[in-house]
């Protein structure tokens, strides 16, 4: 069975970098996107993301190098790598939380060089503050007339009754809902994930995976996910993304219909190529190096 | 019938299981006044538990217990106040804002290496023995643990928390109000029921050694006369103040850190 790998070139200028209008145009996955595509990019639910020669460095600890990437309006991207390879610190820099010390985070074709509105960040905790009710963190941020929008979001992700309480009180598994209902409320165009299912159990993590995705199909936002699980990866991406020594070292669509069927032989393949990837990647990376 | 019976033995079990804490208080009191009467103790050096009694019953009939209890309450409430208010300011200041920081930290830290008691001579030279000495002597000793733990609570914030806050928009007031005063709130509590100690202590000294007024003033003059009753009356008074104080501070802490799992009353 032949995949549909993509491989990223260290050279930026003989990567593929074409304009924001081109990316959205060329056909990736989801029809339901393609409706609003030729419509003004801020009415589109989803930003369109290109990263151009990104470089991040922590003293001497080279982590990102030269990184280029474009990511489709409304499309779901899973980045996996091993740990440390710098996952969460190129979500902290497309988010603006943190900056590039080289290279442009560009959101719709517009450089993205701080924290905006657009975008919601999940964290692997759920960083609730424990001395607000559940509604109350829902509603961080809110201006009072958008209080009602809490409600809601506490209804998608099936805790309105918990509203009152304490989050001291509720499972790892419901404060990781809250956080998401918290994110849902500000409407982000970007949504970014760090691996904000990591430390709940496989039953759990399943019920939220399906959440995640069911609310991701409804609004249309471009979702971006670490994970170290590759099984979450191939089952919820559009496009898993391996990151090692600081590049793209596999970047890999995942053209299965949804829902997709846990357990799904093409799903369990393509997990095991990516792994076998990640497990490898070091002579990989080398070679590519190598033959450029 | 039965269960009347085991309701009956519930209430018991439940106001014993109050009561037991009390049991040897109890006893020690009683003990000590059999010793008082059969005259084991001197009653110069003891008074006896319904001596003090007595005394008591006295000194509220005159008025003068009333008002003495006032005069060093009102000495306490004001130097807590004041003490409170600039270890706060202080505190939320040095913690939040860097140069603030390194201007006054080397300064307070001397201040605080000067034990504030032995101000006491200075003090009456300053402001003889009049109220506002002792309200400064309690304003220093309630000053420096409020600060230090204001200061702590600020400087402890949860930076995860905080890079939260500011991913959702919060402004530098809201991160302030929503994100780190309420996480240095417990440590705040702390440092107040730390400076209750102090306050009850400076105040002791303070009213023992120079004033015409408070619970200490009494205890002083009745040494005089040798009236030993009033002196350990006096001594307990202190201890139930300092006694109610906390239990404030502590419903505070109830009332105010209702989410910490740590402080749930059920
Ligand atoms: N603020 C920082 N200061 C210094 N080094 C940092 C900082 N943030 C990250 N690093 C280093 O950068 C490297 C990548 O970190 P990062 O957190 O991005 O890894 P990761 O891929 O998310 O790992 P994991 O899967 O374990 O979460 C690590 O070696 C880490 O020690
Ligand atoms: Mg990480």
């Amino acid at each position: 069975m032949s995949l549909p790998v993509k491989q990223i070139s260290v050279n930026p200028l003989s990567g593929s970098k074409p304009g924001p209008v081109v990316e959205m145009l060329k056909d990736r996955s989801k029809p339901k996107i393609t409706a609003v595509k030729t419509t003004d990019p801020s009415t589109v639910p989803g930003i369109t993301i290109r990263l151009e020669n990104l470089s991040k460095h922590f003293g001497d600890l080279q982590v990102l190098e030269n990184l280029d990437l474009s990511i489709e309006p409304g499309s779901f991207i899973a980045i996996v790598g091993r740990s440390g390879c710098g996952k969460s610190t190129l979500l902290r820099l497309i988010s603006g939380l943190e900056q590039p010390n080289k290279g442009t985070v560009f959101y719709d074709g517009k450089v993205h060089n701080k924290l905006n509105e657009d975008v919601c960040f999940m964290f692997q905790e759920a960083r609730l503050l424990p001395w607000h009710s559940v509604m109350n963190n829902v509603r961080l941020g809110l201006k009072k007339n958008q209080f009602p929008k809490a409600l809601d979001a506490l209804q998608q992700v099936g805790l309105e009754t918990r509203a009152e309480e304490w989050p001291s009180v509720l499972s790892g598994g419901q404060r990781q809902r809250v956080a998401l209902a918290r994110s849902l409320v500000h409407e982000p165009r970007l949504l970014l994930l760090d691996e904000p299912l990591g430390a709940l159990d496989a039953l759990t993590r399943i019920e939220m995976q399906s959440l995640i995705e069911r609310i991701w199909l409804e609004s249309g936002f471009t979702a971006i996910l670490v994970t170290h699980d590759i099984a979450e990866a191939v089952a919820l991406a559009d496009r898993v993304i391996v990151l090692d020594q600081g590049k793209v070292d596999l970047d890999l669509d995942i053209d299965q219909p949804r829902p997709r069927q846990r357990g799904n032989a093409q799903l369990c393949q393509l997990e095991a190529e990516i792994l076998q990837r990640i497990l490898t990647a070091p002579d990989a990376s080398e070679t590519a190096a190598a033959s450029d | 019938m039965k269960k009347l019976c085991i309701a009956a033995l519930s209430v018991w079990f439940k106001l014993t299981k109050n009561l037991t804490g009390w049991l040897l208080p109890a006893f020690l009191i009683v003990f000590w006044e059999i010793a008082a009467r059969n005259g084991w103790i001197s009653l110069r050096i003891l008074p006896s538990p319904t001596d003090i009694v007595h005394a008591a019953i006295n000194l509220t009939l005159s008025g003068e217990l009333a008002s003495n209890i006032a005069t060093s309450s009102a000495r306490a409430g004001w130097g807590l106040l004041y003490g409170g208010v600039i270890g706060l300011v202080l505190g939320l200041l040095n913690g939040l804002v860097r140069p603030a920081d390194r201007f006054l930290d080397t300064t307070l830290q001397m201040v605080r290496n000067v034990p504030h008691l032995a101000l006491i001579p200075l003090v009456i030279i300053w402001f003889g023995i009049g109220e506002e000495g002792k309200i400064f002597l309690v304003t220093l000793g309630v000053f420096f643990p409020i600060y230090i733990n204001t200061y702590h609570g600020i400087k402890t914030a949860d930076p995860q928390l905080l890079e939260m806050g500011r991913v959702y928009g919060l402004g530098p007031w809201q991160l302030f109000s929503q994100v780190i005063f309420p996480g240095a709130l417990p440590s705040i509590l702390v440092g107040l029921r730390y400076a209750l100690g102090f306050m009850w202590l400076t105040l002791i000294v303070a009213e023992t050694i120079a004033t015409t007024s408070g619970i200490g003033y009494m205890a002083m003059n009745a040494r005089e006369f040798m009236q030993t009753d009033v002196v350990v009356l006096a001594i307990l008074l202190y201890a139930l103040l300092g006694k109610l104080a906390d239990t404030g501070a502590h419903l505070l802490e109830l009332r105010l850190l209702q989410w910490h799992p740590g402080f749930r009353n059920s």
